[in-house]
């Protein structure tokens, strides 16, 4: 029902929407004198601050110049140690499972992107406007930044006899930043042409597809790799150090992989497209997004971790297993759907869930030995009893749940064994993998984890039920009262010391598991906020037409309810992003901790901390940057804030 | 005025229906403000009862009490056999056979027309989607918008959106509507789209309860006027009876001032 209504949205609704988006009231723009006038100068106050204003920026602007291209500056530390940044130690003769994981998830996201194509246009007048803007930047920069100070033959600075440095004049300045100039001149150029030929009264509706503005700009980003020498490292295993390694560069190792995740991006995306047409289009839909929801527990652990299956094993063992869970719990199921099946069907699931629950208690305490992945089984067979009076009926509708049971179980049987077999990659720290790539993989399985868990906690802290109530409540509140880190530092730590014996958790997945409890509880609070905002009519007209609480709650409440809480989701999102530079505390080597004590330790850059951090707050921000001017996109789209 | 008098004031042509509501003293209490006076009254299978009486005479509440969003404290409702009580089961029943109609619309805003009109069909009633849809579309054709059917509900007029959730109601088939002041939100000119969609119901047979302020269709449709004041039948009779020859000093003096 859900998937349906987001998926057929009437077509002239969109396009009403679309209208909306691309040509707001046309405010005919003043001559540039007036607008100064009106806007910055139209008393003596607001000069005065306008002045004030202009100065501060000003010398903000000179002073992130002058240390970005100062002369005590070692960018070669960060251009050296990109890869380190971005992976940490990954071993390169197994970096090609890297690029197998990233060309999938690049496939993917074409796939998705193609499927789900409606991302509208930008207006060429924007367009412009960002070349003219960019350009007179570019410019400005290039003047406010001071002259620099003039190094001697042997490289280094000359000094003046009283001591101070010496700078060239301004003008040896402007003609040395010649190249500069010239880029500032070719986008302010290309950005009046632009707006002189399209942005007529005719032509200001025209537009140019998000898709291939974004494959255009990455497009030049993977030419950037051809032409620009990126740094690369060395890792010494004696002195358990990086070293830069002259000689060679990063572009030559990664510029063949990155064109060809490019263009797996761009092909998915054009059979995104034609399928998305297809009669297949609902099906493909479906299987992509349950693709993204299991690719990075799969590309994490099966992928990249390269588990050695020992397959004496599998074949005895873990083969039969799931064979066996697989062909008697879809019986079950199928009996259960029987349409006469009636009270009985609910006491068997009902019984088959204590006994699973019990099969924990016993764990616990040790009582008997059982495999996990048993144990996780029977659970989850229990509650697919459970769903069993739903698919009542219909061969249709029985035969779907005992198909999703196989899919379950095969999904759950086949990462049970990945995740239980040992890795035999060698890596030099704790973790095989560190940087972006950690962060990233920690922020995604975080938000993808504590979301249900978020959505249920605030259903369950606006529950009818006292005992619901009282537990959400006790658990949001216990949560947000207590500190990320102290959260952290207990699932590192502590949860391991009261696990029962051959119960093994994972450093990193002890962190996760704190991590997505800690959120939870946060995004329980911002869907509560939500929920709140649905009026009591809405609830008496789904009880009036004879919904069900659940229905109610599934098709009703939750979609508005989530839908007004976007901007306080999507706030959510990016703190748990930028948090997970705590994991450096517990011991994982994050993206920051990478730029701030695995570079500052090698010694070809002893101590040199700056440049790795100012990057690191750059791609942030840029990751960041880009999640809210989506929520912001998905706002206007959902008519957030119109209603 | 009587319980026998309120039973046995219908219009012979109902005489021999079956009673689809009953309600026999029904108490409501909004803490210690008591809403329902021991409201007594029989509907019978087919009818069309309207509801009148000045603001916070208890109206709205009795016929909310009827599919149980308020729930009674006293007394006893029995609809089409089925006994309201705190069972859920009985509770769901009830409200798939009575459909409502509220002041505010109360539209899914996030589903289109289509959709807010097949939820309940295809959940609650589970028919296959395509059957659903062919009876809204014919639904939407009985309450004459058609070419809506694929807007959202935020897209419409006052009265195309109360027509949209007439006809939600009715795609569940109910046996008895409720109309809980389907007009008071609407401006002059859409009343009366509003109110011919409600004849054109009522010529149909559908048992009806309406809650309304609009005199003139109460003459033309009803079979019966009931007038509330202070959480109790006052008096109920044919429109005639009621227009021309209110026995009630009460009655005579809301007629006085609505008229």
């Amino acid at each position: 029902m859900q998937d349906a209504n987001q998926g057929s949205v009437d077509p002239e609704f969109q396009q009403g929407i679309e209208d909306r988006e691309s040509s707001p009231h046309e405010i005919p723009s003043l001559p540039v004198g007036q607008w100064l006038r009106q806007n910055l100068f139209s008393s003596w106050v607001n000069s005065v601050l306008t002045l004030f204003g202009g100065f501060l920026a000003f010398f903000a602007l000179r002073g992130v110049l002058n240390f970005v291209f100062s002369e005590n500056r070692q960018w070669d530390a960060v251009r050296t140690n990109l890869r380190a940044l971005m992976t940490l130690s990954y071993p390169e003769s197994q970096y090609i499972r890297v690029w197998v994981s990233l060309g999938f998830v690049a496939g993917l996201a074409g796939l998705s992107a193609g499927l789900w194509a409606n991302w509208g246009g930008v207006s060429v007048k924007r367009v412009s406007t960002w070349l003219m803007g960019t350009g007179g930047l570019l410019a400005v920069c290039v003047i406010v930044r001071e002259p620099s100070v003039i190094l001697g033959s042997d490289g280094k600075v000359v000094r003046t006899l009283e001591g101070s440095l010496q700078r060239e004049s301004f003008l040896d300045a402007m003609v040395n930043r010649s190249s500069w100039w010239i880029a500032a001149v070719v986008l302010l150029v290309a950005g009046i042409v632009l707006w002189r030929r399209f942005a007529s009264a005719t032509h200001r509706g025209s537009e140019l597809p998000v898709t291939s503005v974004v494959f255009l700009g990455l497009g030049l980003a993977v030419l950037s790799l051809w032409i620009a020498p990126y740094g690369h490292y060395a890792f010494i295993s004696e002195t358990k150090s990086y070293v830069a390694e002259s000689g060679r560069t990063v572009a030559f190792s990664t510029k063949l992989p990155w064109t060809v995740m490019l263009a797996l991006l761009c092909s998915f995306f054009g059979l995104g497209r034609l399928l998305q047409r297809s009669e297949y289009g609902g099906l493909i839909k479906g299987a992509s997004n349950l693709l993204w929801l299991v690719s990075p527990l799969t590309l994490f652990w099966v992928v990249l971790r390269d588990p050695a299956l020992d397959y004496g094993h599998v074949i005895s063992t873990d083969l039969p297993m799931g064979l066996a869970f697989g062909a008697l719990g879809g019986a079950v199921l199928w009996s259960l759907t029987r349409t006469g099946v009636g009270e009985a069907g609910r006491l068997v699931a009902t019984m088959l869930l204590g006994f699973a629950i019990f099969n924990w208690v016993a764990a616990f305490f040790g009582w008997y030995p059982m495999l996990q992945k048993a144990r996780i089984s029977f659970l989850l067979l229990a509650f697919a009893a459970l769903l069993a009076p739903n698919f009542m009926g219909e061969i249709a509708k029985r035969r779907q749940l005992v198909l999703g049971w196989l899919g379950v179980t095969a999904l759950v049987h086949y990462l049970a064994t990945m995740i239980n077999t040992p890795s035999t990659v060698e890596v030099q720290s704790s973790e095989f993998l560190g940087g972006l790539g950690l962060t990233l993989f920690v922020a995604l399985i975080v938000v993808l984890l504590s979301f249900p868990l978020g959505v249920l906690l605030a259903l369950g802290r606006t529950s009818k039920f006292p005992i619901f109530r009282m537990l959400s409540t006790s658990y949001i509140e216990v949560i947000r009262g207590v500190p990320l880190i102290s959260v952290l530092i207990f699932f590192s730590v502590m949860v391991p010391l009261f696990l029962p014996d051959g119960m093994e958790l994972a450093e990193l997945a002890a962190v996760l598991t704190g991590y997505t409890l800690f959120s939870a509880a946060y995004l329980a609070e911002n869907v509560r906020g939500g929920l709140q905002s649905i009026t009591k009519g809405q609830y008496e007209a789904a009880d009036a037409i004879g919904l069900t609480a659940a229905q109610r709650t599934s098709f009703i409440v939750l979609p508005q309810a989530l839908t007004v809480s976007i901007p306080q989701l999507v706030g959510q999102v990016i703190s748990t992003f930028k948090e997970t530079s705590l994991l450096a505390i517990i011991g994982l080597f994050d993206f920051l901790r990478v730029a701030n004590s695995v570079i500052p330790a090698q010694s070809e850059f002893l101590g040199v901390k700056r440049e790795g951090i100012l990057l690191v707050a750059i791609i942030y921000f840029f990751f960041n940057f880009t999640i809210s001017k989506y929520s912001q996109r998905l706002e206007r789209r959902v008519g957030l804030g119109e209603r | 005025m009587s319980t026998d008098d309120a039973t046995t004031a219908a219009n012979d042509r109902l005489a021999d229906r079956e009673d689809m509501i009953v309600c026999v003293d029904v108490d409501k209490f909004y803490g210690d403000f008591q809403a329902l006076k021991g409201v007594t009254a029989t509907i019978k299978e087919g009818e069309v009862a309207v509801i009148c009486g000045p603001s916070g005479s208890g109206k709205s509440t009795w016929i909310r009490c009827i599919n149980r969003l308020e729930v009674h404290q006293g007394g006893d409702i029995v609809v089409d056999g089925i006994e309201l009580t705190n069972d859920l089961r009985n509770i769901e029943k009830i409200r798939s056979e009575v459909g409502m109609v509220f002041q505010q619309f109360n539209l899914f805003p996030h589903l289109t027309v289509l959709d807010n009109i097949t939820l309940a069909p295809i959940w609650v009633r589970k028919k296959p989607r395509a059957e659903a849809e062919a009876m809204a579309r014919a639904l939407l054709e009985r309450v004459g918008i058609p070419e809506q059917a694929e807007k959202f509900p935020g897209q419409l007029s006052g009265g195309q959106q109360q027509r949209v959730a007439i006809a939600r109601s009715l795609a569940m088939e109910p046996r008895v509507m409720l109309f809980d002041e389907p007009t008071s939100a609407l401006d002059p000119e859409m009343i009366k789209e509003v109110l011919d969609v409600m004849k054109e119901l009522a010529m149909s047979g559908i048992t009806m309860m309406v809650v309304t302020h609009e005199m003139g269709f109460a003459r033309e449709v009803a079979d019966r006027i009931m007038f509330m004041e202070g959480g109790e039948i006052v008096e109920v009779g044919t429109p005639e009876h009621f227009f021309t020859n209110p026995t009630e000093d009460r009655t005579k003096l809301f007629l006085s001032q609505i008229l």
